[in-house]
């Protein structure tokens, strides 16, 4: 025995006698650690900090924000960059403990409502209404962008854009199959000539329109459209309106069943594929999207084109909207006018609107912008249309998203009335659907509202 | 196959090649001379042939799935983003013209990489090496001493690890930023200086330790942190390896926590300045991708290290002296 | 004299770090957490006691079933499927007939290199209708090529299984591979001669040898499967997936804490989870006789 301890200790005296790993981690550690110590980080801290989690707003931030610092010499800004998996979960971590909160941060549209929970009085973020009100900006800004950030008469965010909604189609298909998109007016129309142009199944499957059959995103846009809501201005839940039945009622054969016209489009790789092969022709696209379908699906170019969504009703609403995003600032902030001063030159000063138009297609919500020439320029991925003009033109119609804090629950419950709706509609068809439509509406509803009913506040 | 089974039935079937093969392995450890004429040997290069290939032709069907999806990773970081989608795998007729360092050198445009691979690498290096350190001296303590209080410290272990990291983000904020650890590397560090897990896993397997072999070195006059550090690591190199390797990639990979912490963009982490490269509205795979084969490689360096601690025997030996 | 009384100090002195690091950061962490659990909140400031309400709720609560049953499920086919896999794998590549067993060995382990953010960009690929890798492969074996895994309820816990599998399977083979070296070889010939087959061997040698390893495996990948979160979070799109197939306990937990801000409700979940995993680890732990005091 011994002379097998003896043995060890001989190992022990080299270097690695706990194997290779922890020598080798040691060493990279030691490196690692002095290029660290003689490159010492640039701490920014700012008198005024900024949060953002979208990286396409860094790089104009950033240079908007050297020109905002030249202007006010005594001040300094840092700008943070958090990605939107840890944002909430950071923002929420702070103001839980009411330490390091941001002066200024931007909250994307389906989070904000739930920041705004509580007495109104104890909401974390500035009543800006009163500014907006004395700047002139609240008539300046597309009225029904402040609807997702307010909470009565209260308003908690400036709106970062529009974000109205069109139909992103393959003109080049559209045009082989000699179909003229200016005839289609209403979804009863587009349906008509959807049911010619799908072909299900077999060897080399098309479909109309990408819809998600599974969850809310693609159901909502179009509810939005019909002037439905998941919420009222009151914040009272609205979705078992009969609104809300009918749009299923009308939703679910398009995505479900024999002669649906709808599948999923994915996203990523599954949606540029569809995109590039053509087996979806349609898609509904806010503004944003069309950059990303620019920048994934490059071999598209000049196929593609938009135009207006079709309306329900003969001459009624042809848009809606998708996402969105708010700046805020927080009640805590130690210099609110500067706060006031720099968010104003973040969201309103026009050169940097027009650049981020540019950049990444989004529409500014600021309506005397829209004049602008870039707005008219032709894109030849979109086989030569003015995108700008054409977003624009239907920005006053998008309608009003109201906030609540229960708006991501609701969100989820939908996905799974959808969900459920699909799977029933492919199995049954219409035997016994509008009974399933309102039994499963009414459920989720309840569900709802008994997590309303435990907020005391 | 199944001729070569029945013809083969009086000899050992496939699960005990391993012990054969160690046998033959440990022999060449302990044996200064040159092995001596036994059995094993022989009966190594008795087990039929054909069954091997089987083995290795499986295993390597096998890989083929695993890889695949690396597959996509190394073409996808080679190619432009409209074929990233558009080709699974390599443009259409294997276009290799299409393929482009561009998401390369654009990496290394966006985020200063070797700056934050030397944050990831001291903060992963570090916190590896003092929670080797905690980790196999508790586990050390529990697998082989009785003492008051060992089963509620266990029973502590379990629960602290149960814990949805998410019910502790809050308060845990709250405290590193009353110790001023807030926008530090320290941030990260601190808070995981003990790491339950390989606790809990140095005492399992510290208690497949012969107790004798302890006694043996008290005898020798060895102190108890002494029988730690000459007899108990040394033993225990395997299960170091295996821990090193997990815990280092669950630091290098860590995203949640240092994305809460780290303020500055000079001290992020590789996870944040790769993932800030794709967002809700706005994404960059290639330079994700690019990124991520890049800081892969550490990883694979530690895992082909490693290696060399598996090999059969080795830690027996040593245990039976 | 301190020589003499070592043996006895020497424990409590290792186990120190953990307790002192315990009492730092987790001590006021967990207090905090139970302390929300009984209060409902709003904001920083507001909040109001309730008493058991948030977990009389919770019991009540369909889509925190649904959420525990899809965790059981997933963690069922983590435990007997994933586990007697790796093993399978460590001890395959632990044997010497195997050539190139470092390339297998890192090839099986190489999916736990990615990070997250990556493996849900890939998801999309490997299981999108039609072009996806798995609906190529399954194609040839005659499954129609449009079949939506992550978009099909009954197909999601599947595709989640698969992919935990790739993921996870060389990752518990690493553990699996180091409890193999510390086998006595010899016992193996022992065995032979008394006559043991190979499953004779396996059950009387190899499995005695790994069994404590082992146990702390099952417990691990046990509270690892309970925990699961990101993997379907990121997969499903940020989402639960259709008809809530993909919901787990932690990301119903996330759901309600950081998208709602329900941080009461969130830290019932909470401490739900960890009564439930705790009472199945101790048992765990019972059956495998670790907690049984050394001789």
């Amino acid at each position: 025995m011994s002379s097998a301890i003896n043995r060890l200790k001989e190992r022990m005296e080299s270097f690695t006698a706990f194997g290779l790993a922890p020598a080798v981690l040691l060493v990279l550690t030691l490196i690692s650690g002095v290029y660290i110590a003689f490159n010492p980080a640039q701490t920014i801290r700012g008198d005024l900090a900024l949060w953002i989690f979208a990286k396409g707003h860094l790089a104009g931030y950033q240079e908007s924000i050297a020109r905002f610092e030249e202007m006010h010499p005594d001040l300094t800004v840092e700008i943070q960059l958090v990605h939107q998996h840890a944002i909430t979960s950071r923002l929420r971590a702070a103001l839980a403990a009411n330490l390091d909160v941001p002066d200024l941060v931007e909250i994307e549209i389906s989070w904000a409502g739930s920041f705004f929970r509580g007495p109104v009085d104890d909401v974390s973020f500035m009543d800006l209404r009163p500014w907006l009100e004395e700047s002139g900006y609240i008539d300046k800004i597309v009225r029904t962008r402040f609807a997702p950030y307010s909470v009565g008469d209260r308003i908690f965010g400036i709106p970062h854009d529009v974000h109205p909604v069109m139909l992103a189609y393959r003109r080049d298909i559209f045009e082989a199959e000699g179909i003229d998109v200016d005839e289609i007016e209403t979804w009863d129309q587009f349906i008509e000539i959807g049911k010619r142009l799908t072909r299900r199944g077999g060897t080399n499957p098309r479909y109309m329109i990408g819809l998600d059959p599974n969850s809310s995103d693609s159901f909502e846009v179009l509810l939005f459209q019909r002037g439905g809501a998941y919420f009222n201005e009151r914040g009272e839940l609205t979705i078992d309106d009969e609104l809300v039945v009918q749009t299923l009622l009308w939703f679910i054969p398009l995505v479900a069943g024999p002669d649906r016209i709808g599948v999923n489009p994915g996203w990523g790789a599954p949606f540029a594929r569809a995109v590039l092969d053509g087996y979806i022709l349609c898609y509904i696209t806010p503004d944003w999207r069309t950059k990303i379908i620019e920048n994934d699906v490059g071999d598209a170019s000049g196929k593609m084109a938009l135009m207006p969504l079709p309306a329900f009703e003969p001459g009624g609403r042809r848009t809606s909207t998708w996402g969105g995003t708010m700046l805020g600032i927080t009640r805590g902030t130690e210099n609110p006018e500067k706060a006031l001063e720099l968010a104003e030159h973040l969201y309103l000063n026009h050169e940097l609107l027009l650049e981020m138009f540019q950049k990444s297609n989004i529409l500014p919500p600021l309506r005397d912008l829209w004049d602008d020439p870039v707005f008219d320029q032709p894109r030849e991925f979109w086989s030569g249309q003015p995108l700008g003009r054409l977003y624009a033109d239907l920005a006053d119609d998008v309608p009003p998203q109201y906030s609540s804090p229960y708006v991501s629950i609701t969100k989820a419950k939908m996905g799974q009335v959808i969900s459920g709706l699909t799977a029933h509609y492919n199995r049954h068809g219409e035997d016994g659907f509008e009974e399933q439509v309102r039994q499963r509406l009414n459920e989720a509803a309840d569900y709802v509202r008994g997590q309303m009913a435990r907020n005391p506040f | 196959m199944s001729t070569q089974d029945s013809t083969d039935s009086s000899r050992d079937a496939t699960s005990t090649d391993d012990v054969r093969g160690g046998t033959a392995q440990r022999m060449e450890i302990e044996t200064n001379g040159p092995p001596p004429p036994q059995l094993p040997r022989v009966k190594v290069r008795s087990v039929p042939r054909a069954r091997v290939l089987g083995l290795h032709v499986l295993l390597g069907v096998l890989l083929l799935l695993t890889l695949l999806p690396i597959a996509w990773l190394v073409t996808g970081a080679l190619k432009l983003q409209e074929d990233l989608f558009a080709y699974t795998f390599l443009p259409e007729g294997w276009r290799i013209d299409r393929l482009t360092f561009s998401n390369i050198f654009r990496l290394f445009e966006e985020i200063p990489f070797f700056r934050v691979a030397a944050n990831s690498m001291f903060v992963a290096g570090a916190t590896v090496l003092i929670q080797l350190f905690f980790s196999s001296l508790g586990g050390f303590a529990l697998a082989k001493y009785e003492f008051r209080g060992k089963r509620p410290i266990m029973i502590l272990m379990l629960m602290t690890m149960m814990i949805p990291a998410q019910v502790m983000l809050a308060p845990l904020y709250q405290m590193i930023h009353h110790m001023g650890l807030m926008d530090s590397l320290a941030g990260l560090i601190v808070p995981s200086v003990v790491s339950v897990f390989g606790m809990f896993l140095f005492r399992q397997s510290m208690m497949q330790i012969p107790d004798e072999l302890l006694q043996a070195g008290r005898i020798d006059g060895c102190s108890e942190l002494g029988l730690y550090w000459n007899i108990v690591m040394p033993v225990s190199r395997p299960m170091i390896g295996a821990f090193c390797l997990i815990a280092f990639m669950g630091n290098w990979n860590s995203f949640l926590w240092p994305q809460i912490v780290l303020h500055t963009s000079d001290r992020f982490t590789l996870p944040i300045a790769l993932t800030q490269q794709v967002g809700l509205y706005e994404q960059d795979y290639g330079v994700l991708l690019a990124g991520t084969l890049l800081s892969i490689v550490p990883v694979v360096i530690l895992f082909l290290l490693l290696q060399r601690e598996f090999i059969s025997g080795l830690t027996a030996g040593a245990v039976k002296g | 004299m301190w020589y003499r009384f070592q043996y006895r100090y020497a424990p409590y002195l290792f186990v120190a770090p953990f307790i002192i690091s315990f009492l730092i950061f987790g001590f006021y962490p967990i207090v905090r957490s139970i302390w929300l659990s009984f209060h409902l909140t709003a904001g920083p400031e507001t909040s109001v006691f309730v008493g058991l309400d948030n977990y009389t709720v919770l019991l009540a609560d369909t889509d925190f079933h649904k959420a525990v049953r899809n965790t059981v499920i997933f963690a069922f086919f983590s435990v007997f499927l994933q586990l007697p896999l790796s093993l399978g794998l460590a001890m395959l590549l632990n044997s010497r007939l195997i050539l190139g067993r470092a390339f297998f060995r890192l090839g099986f382990f190489s999916p736990h290199l990615l990070g997250m953010v990556f493996v849900a960009i890939l998801f999309a690929v490997v299981f999108a209708p039609r072009f996806g890798l798995l609906n190529v492969l399954l194609s040839h074996l005659g499954a129609p090529i449009e079949r939506d895994w992550l978009g099909t309820p009954e197909l999601v816990m599947p595709a989640l299984v698969l992919t935990a599998l790739w993921l996870y399977v060389g990752f518990n083979m690493v553990y699996f591979l180091a409890a193999l070296q510390a086998v006595d070889r010899d016992l193996y010939d022992a065995a032979k001669v008394d006559g043991a087959g190979p499953w004779g061997q396996f059950l009387h040698v190899t499995l005695p040898g790994i069994k404590h390893v082992t146990v702390f495996v099952v417990v691990l990948s046990t509270i690892g499967s309970f925990q699961l979160f990101e993997l379907p979070y990121l997969m499903l799109n940020n989402g639960p997936g259709p008809d809530q197939a993909g919901l787990t306990v932690v990301m119903y937990l996330y759901q309600n804490g950081f998208v709602t801000g329900d941080l009461g409700y969130a830290s019932a979940i909470g401490w739900v989870l960890v009564l439930g995993v705790m009472c199945l680890a101790i048992f765990q732990l019972v059956l495998g006789g670790t907690l049984r005091r050394n001789p």
